[in-house]
């Protein structure tokens, strides 16, 4: 019942929002950026979640799929790769081909990484693949723009609704997802994994499938996000895009708000693109201080998310 | 030995890890419906011999047969889906999940293509166990000898024709043992299962197994029943060392 009030509520949350930017005026507010990059962040930190929160696979390689999304995008935006008339700009299938290009990298690569090693190796792992992806990129000469990357045509940007819209999709769609994953019989196969992977093989689970599906999963929906970050640099490069951080904020944001929960990614985003957001304009020089504390102090008084602490 | 085919059948078994042999020619079977009992000394041999059955390990020779099919090289989750289901030495729930939640994971996958309503027989293996009532209790806070049972359950979901236990009894005070008693005979009962039973304590063993093999330092030294395993000389030196001659 509770579960049930929480899901429409959630619902109206994400209606409401929806409506904000028919408010005048609304659109060119900071207020309206931040929200953008809140719903980015969760769908980051959501897609970490499932492959992390729920199946214990820790992946330390998201900033590849965050790439290759991106870079995707570029690529068939900058060749026109669907001729020169086609609408580049927020088409579905742009965003959807971002998403599995970054799925099916995760597939070759997650094979055989998941099906060799655990826990840490698995981590260290997907850590190193994240720096091949980058360096190939770098290193891509005219295919990928090396350092500099791939410019696109910035013309086509009139506002950042859009840009709102699919952010807000993506992150309640996704929230929406884990939450029925998590009543599923599936979800029931991967948090066995996570909570043990001898036992759950020894009742019929066949691990590496569930772990592949969760990994592979995580990096579609990263990949999209990606790739809608990509709409609104208008440039797509290794610094901007394959860099660490976009490992980083995913997991910074699960853990603090919860993970291996549904809300928690959500609250842990919103927090977390709060006190950067805030020290950013607020204290510029000591940004990272700032932030850092707060991380600290966090991580001190509520070890197991902010969720973790609400149920209590 | 009855005249059917044996649920399972371990036909010259031998294991090394390195120079050590841990496993020597070991032949064994389970009949239909049958409880055997295989105990043994510290570092005997049982677990090896229980990774060996449940395909975690690969014997350099020999060979195990589940109702006449090779086993080897079997994966772990397909061995269950056939129909051998487990419980751990040292228990190994599913700690975040509910009870029903983890029988309901034997139930959904561990099956294979064996028919019926997944929530009748999460109930019927909660049941069985006298879990019922503590059925939406996430495992982490449950007791041990809860979760011992729980384990019981969720391997009965899988509905399997073998039942391998590994010691059941460990950790467990008098009356928690008289209540695992009670629930592997009425799973053998109800049920029908052939149980192959590895366990320290030997008098619970001696109660209610048909058969009863004994290894040592990785040979089969006795197979017979409760009364011959006790009165065999070889099983009495293994356990009490041998006679000052």
């Amino acid at each position: 019942m509770r579960e049930r009030i929480t899901v429409y509520l959630g619902g109206v949350v994400v209606l409401g929002l929806a409506m904000v930017p028919f408010v005048p005026g609304a659109p060119d507010s900071y207020l309206f950026y931040f929200l953008f990059l809140f719903f980015l962040h969760t769908a980051i930190a959501q897609s970490w979640n499932l492959v992390a929160g729920f199946t214990g696979q820790i992946s330390l390689g998201q900033h590849a799929f965050f790439g290759l999304g991106a870079y995707t995008t570029a690529l068939i935006w900058q060749r026109q790769l669907f001729g020169e008339s086609y609408g580049y700009y927020f088409d579905p299938l742009v965003l959807i081909l971002s998403g599995l290009v970054a799925g099916i990298f995760a597939l070759m690569v997650g094979f055989p990484l998941l099906a060799k090693l655990r826990g840490d190796y698995f981590a260290l792992g997907t850590l190193g693949f994240g720096e091949i992806i980058r360096v190939a990129f770098v290193k891509g000469g005219q295919f990928t723009g090396g350092p500099f990357g791939i410019i696109m045509p910035s013309s086509v940007y009139e506002t950042l609704r859009p840009h709102y819209w699919v952010g807000l999709a993506l992150a309640g769609g996704l929230t929406y997802m884990i939450h029925r994953i998590r009543r599923s019989h599936f979800g029931l196969a991967l948090i066995s994994v996570r909570d043990d992977e001898l036992a759950a093989s020894s009742h019929g689970i066949d691990i590496l499938k569930y772990k592949l599906i969760a990994f592979a999963l995580g990096a579609v929906f990263t990949g999209i996000a990606g790739s809608l970050y990509g709409h609104y640099l208008f440039h797509v490069s290794p610094d901007g895009f394959l860099n660490l951080n976009w490992t980083l904020y995913p997991i910074l944001m699960a853990v603090i708000g919860g993970s291996g929960t549904v809300l928690g990614p959500v609250v842990g985003a919103f927090a977390m693109t709060a006190v950067f957001t805030l020290a950013s304009v607020s204290y510029p020089e000591i940004h990272p201080i700032f932030s850092g504390a707060v991380i600290i102090l966090v991580m001190l008084f509520m070890p197991n998310g902010i969720m973790r602490l609400a149920k209590r | 030995m009855s005249a059917t085919t044996p649920v399972i059948e371990l036909d010259m078994i031998s294991k090394r890890f390195g120079g050590l042999v841990v496993l020597k020619d070991i032949s064994m079977s389970v009949g239909p419906g049958e409880i055997v009992g295989l105990i043994g000394p510290n570092g005997a041999g049982k677990s090896t011999l229980f990774n060996v059955i449940t395909a975690l390990y690969a014997p350099e020779q020999g060979e195990v047969r589940f109702k006449g099919r090779r086993l080897t090289g079997t994966r772990p989750h397909n061995i269950c889906r056939l129909g051998i289901a487990r419980t751990f030495q040292l228990v190994r729930t599913f700690l975040s999940l509910t009870a029903r939640e983890n029988v309901l994971v034997g139930a959904v996958y561990g099956r294979g293509s064996r028919g019926g309503n997944v929530n009748a027989i999460a109930d019927e293996a909660l049941a069985m166990v006298g879990l019922t009532q503590q059925q939406h209790i996430v495992t982490e806070h449950m007791t041990l000898s809860a979760r011992r049972l729980l384990e019981i359950a969720r391997a009965l979901a899988c509905q399997p024709s073998l039942l391998l236990l590994d010691e059941p009894m460990a950790g467990l005070n008098e009356s928690e043992i008289e209540r695992m008693v009670e629930v592997i005979k009425r799973a053998r009962g109800e049920r029908g299962l052939s149980i192959l039973w590895v366990e320290h304590k030997v008098d619970a063993i001696m109660k209610i197994c048909d058969r009863v093999v004994v290894i040592d330092h990785g040979e089969k030294i006795s197979d017979g029943t409760p009364a011959e395993t006790v009165s065999n000389t070889k099983v009495i030196e293994a356990y009490l060392g041998e006679p000052i001659a």
